[in-house]
């Protein structure tokens, strides 16, 4: 199975290690797309207050969210938390 | 400036509330199909913004809001111009080098629209002091570096009971993020654990302005009760790339901030 991944906010260089997809057993779930997503980072994780979203869905962040299986061609968008003045 | 770190232009006689001759050519442009009706304007007119802080985002945010005839703009910023502020705070210039951002700001904003009221506060609010603002306010407008602020900013908003706009930015990334309380998510809901605060971050002043100017317009259609405004969902702009996102959130239940609403 293949989703789509994005990830928004801090910290290109994440960005520039991970695919523009993934690809996960078919029944993956949002966890096993995080772990998969953590383990390309290599010397980090995503922050705890990161956001996900699934298909335009709010799940939670990566420290709390809600887990669901994945489906074929879905998006998911890992959005760091910005702040700045 | 008074002790308490306040300032404002002397308050005009309250009366009845309707558009000056000076007023109804200043917002022409801005009066009519697609835009704002005469009494969305003088919603307008009777309106008070807290923006906090205003350099890179709020500045351009606070502008916009005088610009647009916000009766009432109250501006918090501590400190003083430094020069990296040039590259994105567009309230100040090289010739309020060293000068109190708040005061300097101010003054500013009345060069722009002598028709409103300006307040200049010379410190980030306390929790006290926020909620004080948020109760004479019609909306917050939360632009400061920290969460530990945006949160004090959404508590009070949620308090008081009036919409808050979270303007945020990274880097060519902008976000923002409309809150009506006991409607929609608060921040709270959507960062439950306060995220790490990072000093020096990097920003390239055109998506602080952009995105201060979607505040404000966020702001003007709230207020003015124009359009649809985007309670209740994220905007990220994504300058590196070019890409725009819109994501509806997720409102917490056991919020600690809004849960009980």
């Amino acid at each position: 199975m293949k989703i789509r991944i994005t990830y928004l906010g801090r910290r290109y260089q994440h960005a520039e290690v991970l695919p523009e997809q993934l690809n996960l057993a078919d029944g993956a779930t949002i966890a096993d797309a995080v772990d998969e997503v953590n383990a390309l980072l290599h010397d980090t994780t995503l922050p705890g207050s990161c956001l996900v979203t699934v298909s335009g869905e709010h799940v939670g962040s990566v420290d709390r969210f809600t887990d669901r299986a994945l489906r074929e061609g879905e998006e998911l968008v890992l959005i760091a938390p910005v702040a700045g003045g | 400036m008074s002790r308490h770190g306040h300032s404002r232009t002397p308050p005009r006689r309250p009366g009845p509330l309707q558009l000056s001759p000076a007023e109804r050519e200043r917002y022409d442009r801005q009066l009519g199909p697609g835009v704002l009706s005469e009494e969305g304007q003088l919603r307008l007119k009777g309106a008070s913004a807290l923006v906090t802080r205003v350099g890179g985002m709020g500045g351009p945010a606070a502008q916009m809001l005088a610009m647009a005839g916000v009766g009432n703009v109250i501006i918090a910023h501590g400190g003083e111009m430094i020069s990296p502020d040039l590259n994105r705070q567009v309230l100040g210039s090289e010739n309020v080098l060293g000068q109190p951002r708040a005061t300097e700001f101010a003054a500013y904003l009345r060069t722009m629209n002598r028709m409103i009221n300006v307040e200049a506060i010379d410190h980030e609010p306390d929790d006290a002091e926020a909620f004080e603002l948020a109760r004479r306010c019609d909306i917050i407008l939360s632009c400061p570096p920290t969460f530990a602020e945006r949160l004090r900013l959404n508590r009070s908003a949620v308090a008081a009971g009036i919409p808050l706009i979270d303007a945020a930015q990274w880097g060519m990334t902008g976000t923002l993020i409309v809150v009506r309380p006991g409607q929609t998510a608060c921040l709270q809901c959507v960062y439950p654990n306060e995220p790490p605060f990072e000093e020096l971050f990097p920003v390239v002043g055109a998506i602080s302005c952009a995105t201060g100017a979607l505040a404000a317009l966020e702001a003007i259609k709230i207020l003015s009760g124009t359009g649809k405004p985007l309670f209740g969902r994220l905007l990220t702009y994504d300058g590196f790339v070019g890409r725009p996102s819109v994501v509806e959130l997720k409102r917490n239940p056991n919020c600690p901030v809004c849960g009980h609403i």
